[in-house]
């Protein structure tokens, strides 16, 4: 199995939080993506995009993890739109039947207006977080 | 390509997944969180879990899980798992705490009669069904999770038995020591001026051999050596070995047959480690052949008779006898100089006054030969006589 370096950043754009995974999503350094976007819904915020540009390969495993994460924003409420995914990204997710669960954006932009113009969470969710 | 073909592409991809999440480097718990996301990755499930039979009887333990609640899958029926057909995947219909948590299809583990554990996978994500085909992936799945999961119980269980062997061995060994010091202790207390010799001469040779480089296994054996050497003296009569007058020539043959006498009773012996019995035999055999019992010469010597032969008589030196006081280290040490390459060799004295210069200088964590040795000796005396002697032993 090939394998990068897996790496994660993020930035916050108002009440959404960017994330930029870089390298292979193929094994359990994957986690740190999880995590990272845990951080952020557990500071209140419950959008998130997901850039995808400086992710190469997915396998099972980065599904898993994608689904996980998808799951742990269900779970608050919150909002995620992928976006900047390669032809390779859309072609696994129709695939595998995700691509109607999901929301992409071909744009970071255009994701980014569409979840401003998303309503966000409740005053009272954020003081509960 | 049309999306059947991508889609066996996919779940070609992922058992080949599969095969590297359980065959890497990764520690245990690693490799099955591996194959817990390849598994719930393939099959698009929010939840999964996979357990382990530690026994493969009685009960199971979650190796690794994701979305379910632990609580409900500690609750899980066993017996149901057990009497649903080996490795082949079922619908979980009949298990209304499964269902509730979220889970939809078991599948449990087996090794040709052995259940060794469990997959639990929740509905897809998707909310698609699960195919005829699905489940003929999940059965290859889970027959190389099997696999794995039996693999790693043999290896508990052989490193369980490992270290058993290991406590048991050291075990064996400490008590195997403790004997040889009881022999030791009942031939020294034969006489009580040789009170603790053989221990001495064990620890000596041992200091010695070590300083020559001799490996812990070699070293060992030299100690065991040097605490069986005088075993021999058991059959002599404590009147000779009390005497304090002079011995007759009958009874210096007497005690000089103790080398021979040591060497048959542990010739018996097979001992770990090689050459024990010669060593013993011939402790008292001098470099220029004017020894016993053999007379051999110095080209049939070997460096372990050598070493145990330097140790005994140093220790006989600086110890006090019936029918003299002990010697200081200075004058033993002259003694032994003199000897040199008549009685001793010069390597393996070269060897002692390093091991005697360390323990000076406080180089050796347990000294072995200073402790027993007349406390008034002065150091700078026995340094400068130590060097002088390294130095013309080096040369």
């Amino acid at each position: 199995m090939k394998s990068t370096r897996f790496s994660v950043s993020s930035r916050l754009v108002g009440d959404i939080a960017v994330i930029y995974p870089s390298g292979y999503l193929n094994n359990l350094a994957g986690k740190s993506l999880i995590e990272e976007c845990g951080l952020h819904t557990a500071n209140g915020i419950k959008k998130l995009v997901l850039n995808l540009r400086d992710t190469g390969f997915i396998n099972s495993i980065g599904i898993s993890m994608l689904l996980n994460i998808i799951e742990d924003l269900k779970k608050v409420d919150g909002r995620l739109c992928f976006t900047e995914m390669s032809r390779t990204h859309t072609d696994t997710f129709d695939m595998l039947g995700l691509t109607p669960h999901i929301v992409v954006f071909t744009t970071e932009d255009e994701a980014l207006q569409f979840l401003k113009e998303t309503p966000g969470p409740e005053p009272k969710d954020r003081d509960e977080n | 390509m049309n999306a059947e073909l991508k889609k066996t592409l996919y779940n070609i991809s992922a058992l080949a997944d599969l095969g590297h999440a359980i065959t890497s480097e990764q520690d245990f718990h690693k490799q099955i969180q591996s194959v817990l996301y390849v598994v719930t990755g393939t099959f698009l499930c929010g939840k999964g879990a996979i357990f382990y039979s530690e026994d493969r009887e009685s009960r199971l333990t979650v190796l690794s899980q994701k979305g379910f609640d632990s609580v409900v899958v500690s609750g899980i029926d066993l017996d149901a798992l057990k009497s649903a057909q080996k490795n082949l995947p079922y619908f979980i219909n009949n298990d209304a705490v499964l269902t509730r948590a979220g889970a939809a299809v078991a599948v449990p583990l087996w090794v040709r009669d052995g259940f060794v554990g469990a997959v639990i996978l929740g509905e897809k994500f998707t909310s698609a069904p699960y195919t005829e085909d699905d489940f003929e992936l999940l059965k290859a799945i889970g027959s190389q999770l099997a696999v794995a999961l039996s693999n790693h119980e043999l290896f508990l269980r052989l490193n369980d038995q490992l270290e058993e062997n290991r406590r048991l061995y050291d075990e064996m060994r400490r008590i195997y020591h403790d004997t040889l010091q009881a022999f030791a202790a009942a031939i020294d207390a034969k006489d009580v001026y040789t009170k603790n010799h053989s221990h001495r001469v064990a620890k000596y040779s041992a200091a010695i051999a070590r300083e020559l480089g001799w490996s812990d296994h070699d070293t060992e054996g030299i100690y065991v050596a040097g605490y069986l050497h005088d075993i021999g003296k058991i059959v002599i009569s404590n009147e000779i070995l009390h005497k304090t007058s002079p011995f007759t020539p009958e009874e210096i043959e007497q005690v000089r047959k103790h080398s021979l006498h040591s060497y048959k009773i542990i010739s018996n012996i097979r001992f770990p480690w090689k050459d024990v019995d010669n060593i013993i035999r011939h402790h008292h055999e001098k470099l220029d052949g004017s020894g016993y019992p053999d007379s051999l010469g110095r080209d049939d010597i070997s460096e372990g008779v050598k070493i145990l032969s330097l140790a005994d008589a140093f220790d006989a030196m600086t110890s006090k006898r019936a029918y003299r006081e002990k010697m200081d280290l200075r004058t033993a040490l002259y003694e032994m100089k003199s000897c040199l390459d008549t009685h001793f060799d010069n390597k393996i004295m070269l060897a002692f006054c390093r091991v005697l210069e360390k323990e000076i200088r406080g180089e050796l964590p347990d000294p072995d030969i200073l402790p027993h040795i007349d406390k008034d000796f002065d150091l700078s005396v026995i340094s400068g006589l130590l060097e002088g002697l390294i130095k013309e032993l080096s040369e």
